[in-house]
């Protein structure tokens, strides 16, 4: 889909997927490229290091989650009030 | 959510000057809305909601669906809701009769548009042609090619015609994209803005002659495909309409599909693709901003002549809107540290602004075209001596929560497509999230701008 039309800046080269040839800025983006694309074909290694970059993320993303429950929390009655007062 | 008006500028406009000049009798779903014909006092209601918290309601609201959106971060999940579709109709033979159809009823109806719109009766709500072209056209048949789905291919009487006349098929000169398409609907919109078109039904028989020239003209030079993909611009909005649709054809088969996921195979989505988006975008809110206080006062203040001020206030609005955007996609790169490009980034990310541009269009018309839809019709038993007094619907009070709500529920959509297209871009599910910060900031600028001329009060565009 849209991943084969995107244009890549020159001399990106840090970590480059060796299956489809895109660049990642760092290696764990390209471990979750590779794990999301091409996990079939993925050696055991490669395997194992998708999954240790998915885990790595997955506390991230929790907390990212937790911020943006708050987040919404706080907009609802934030506006609860405001609405009460004006 | 409340604000102090009922319809958009134009829709207000527009019904003020086609009321003008032949009795209308108003029937008012609202009792205490009685105003007679005037339908401009109607509109001005006392605010039950301060517009400060109008335009931050709306804002919070696009912030909110945005976090709502990205607790969704199962990859499998996102591309199942972008690519589930169901076929209904599967049989060529049926789209193609279907197809004839509804051409031959294209033809029809432009033949009675042009022949009403010069020959009959001048005033603007006793004018079939005029009605038909406004009301029926430019804000029912829009509103369907985005709820419904686009049809505008086999109804278009233009490339109907154009099929019968030879072409001299000269390729296209392909550096210039769509820029053909983006720079005519610009023009579309400026002569709509400050024209008589919109209620003089000989003027519009004539620009309809002068576009009818143009576009067989670039038919036959270029081959129908060409002209209608690249330089017609009607063509083009109702294409990028239809993508945000629920329903698409492919081939032989009509679908039910999810809500904007054809606006993912825009392609190739070019640099002129990203800017008619903009265009889309930009030229209905323009259309609504020209008729507030605000625009009155800088005509007042800025000595330029009024001539030169629309068509300047147009590109430089339409400028700013596409600098938001492409600040936005730097920003996105920048927080990301993607090896994607930028201009791949405003590329796949611009589509998803249809969504909002067709909340916007639903906003600014359904008012309008409810409250005229009775006049359209009465006139079109009696074309050429239609009865002196048409009915007209006030819509109730309540009516602008609809517009308020269209506007949201198009951001919404934006939102989710836009979330689907960065898990399509990016590896990481955070890295995905974070992409969205800076398009969502120019998401809340536009729909804070557009709800902030929803709840502007009337006054005539200069």
């Amino acid at each position: 889909m849209r991943t084969e039309r995107l244009s890549y800046d020159d001399g990106s080269d840090t970590a480059v997927c060796e299956y489809c040839g895109r660049p990642f800025p760092d290696d764990d983006l390209l471990a979750l490229h590779r794990g999301t694309r091409h996990f079939e074909q993925l050696p055991d290694d490669q395997q194992a290091a998708y999954e240790a970059a998915y885990a790595d993320e997955q506390e991230s993303v929790r907390l990212f989650r937790l911020k943006a429950l708050g987040g919404l929390i706080l907009v609802y009655f934030g506006f609860l009030m405001v609405y009460a007062v004006v | 959510m409340a604000a102090s008006c009922r319809w958009s500028r134009c829709t207000r406009r527009r019904v003020i000057s086609l009321v003008a000049g032949v009795a209308a009798v108003g029937v008012l779903a609202v009792p205490a809305l009685a105003h007679g014909g005037s339908l401009g006092s109607a509109g001005r209601e006392s605010v039950a909601v301060p517009t400060w918290l109008v335009l931050l309601t709306g804002g919070a609201a696009v912030g909110a669906s945005f976090l709502l959106a990205s607790l969704v971060t199962d990859r499998s999940l996102i591309a199942a809701v972008e690519s589930w579709s169901r076929g209904l109709i599967d049989s060529g033979a049926v789209l193609r009769w279907g197809a004839r159809v509804v051409s031959l009823l294209g033809l029809v109806v432009l033949a009675v548009v042009l022949f009403v719109a010069s020959m009959g009766p001048q005033q603007p709500l006793a004018n079939l042609g005029l009605l038909t072209v406004w009301v029926g056209w430019w804000a029912g048949y829009t509103m369907s090619t985005y709820l419904v789905g686009n049809t505008w291919p086999a109804l278009n009487p233009w490339r109907t015609l154009s099929r019968v006349l030879p072409s001299l098929s000269y390729s296209y000169p392909e550096r210039l994209g769509v820029w053909p398409a983006t720079v005519a609907l610009l023009a579309l919109v400026w002569v709509e803005v400050v024209s008589p078109v919109a209620d003089q039904p000989d003027f519009l028989a004539g620009v309809i002659i002068v576009y009818t020239a143009v576009t067989l003209l670039g038919t036959l030079v270029f081959g129908t495909q060409q002209w209608f993909d690249s330089a017609d611009p009607v063509a083009r909005v109702f294409d990028h309409y239809g993508r945000v649709a629920p329903f698409g054809r492919d081939r032989d088969t009509i679908s039910l599909q999810t809500p904007g996921s054809a606006l993912a195979d825009i392609a190739p989505a070019t640099r002129s693709e990203v800017a008619f988006v903009i265009a889309l975008l930009w030229v209905t809110t323009f259309d609504g901003f020209v008729s507030t206080p605000a625009w009155r006062s800088i005509v007042d203040v800025v000595p330029v002549p009024l001539s030169a001020l629309y068509p300047l206030a147009l590109v430089a609005g339409f400028g700013l809107f596409l600098a938001a955007f492409y600040g936005a996609a730097r920003a996105s790169k920048r927080i990301t540290g993607t090896c994607v490009t930028t201009a791949s980034l405003v590329r796949e990310f611009a589509p998803s602004l249809l969504a909002i541009a067709a909340g916007y269009h639903l906003a600014h018309y359904l008012g309008y075209f409810i409250s005229l839809l009775p006049a359209l019709a009465t006139v079109a038993t009696a074309p050429l001596a239609p009865p002196a007094e048409v009915t007209l619907l006030v819509a109730p009070d309540w009516f602008e929560t609809v517009g308020m709500l269209a506007i949201l529920v198009g951001h919404f959509l934006a939102i989710w497509v836009a979330h689907a297209t960065a898990f399509d871009i990016f590896p990481g599910r955070l890295q995905a999230i974070r992409s969205q910060y800076p398009f969502i900031a120019v998401m809340v600028f536009y729909t804070m701008t557009s709800l902030w001329i929803l709840a502007q009060p009337e006054v005539a565009a200069p």
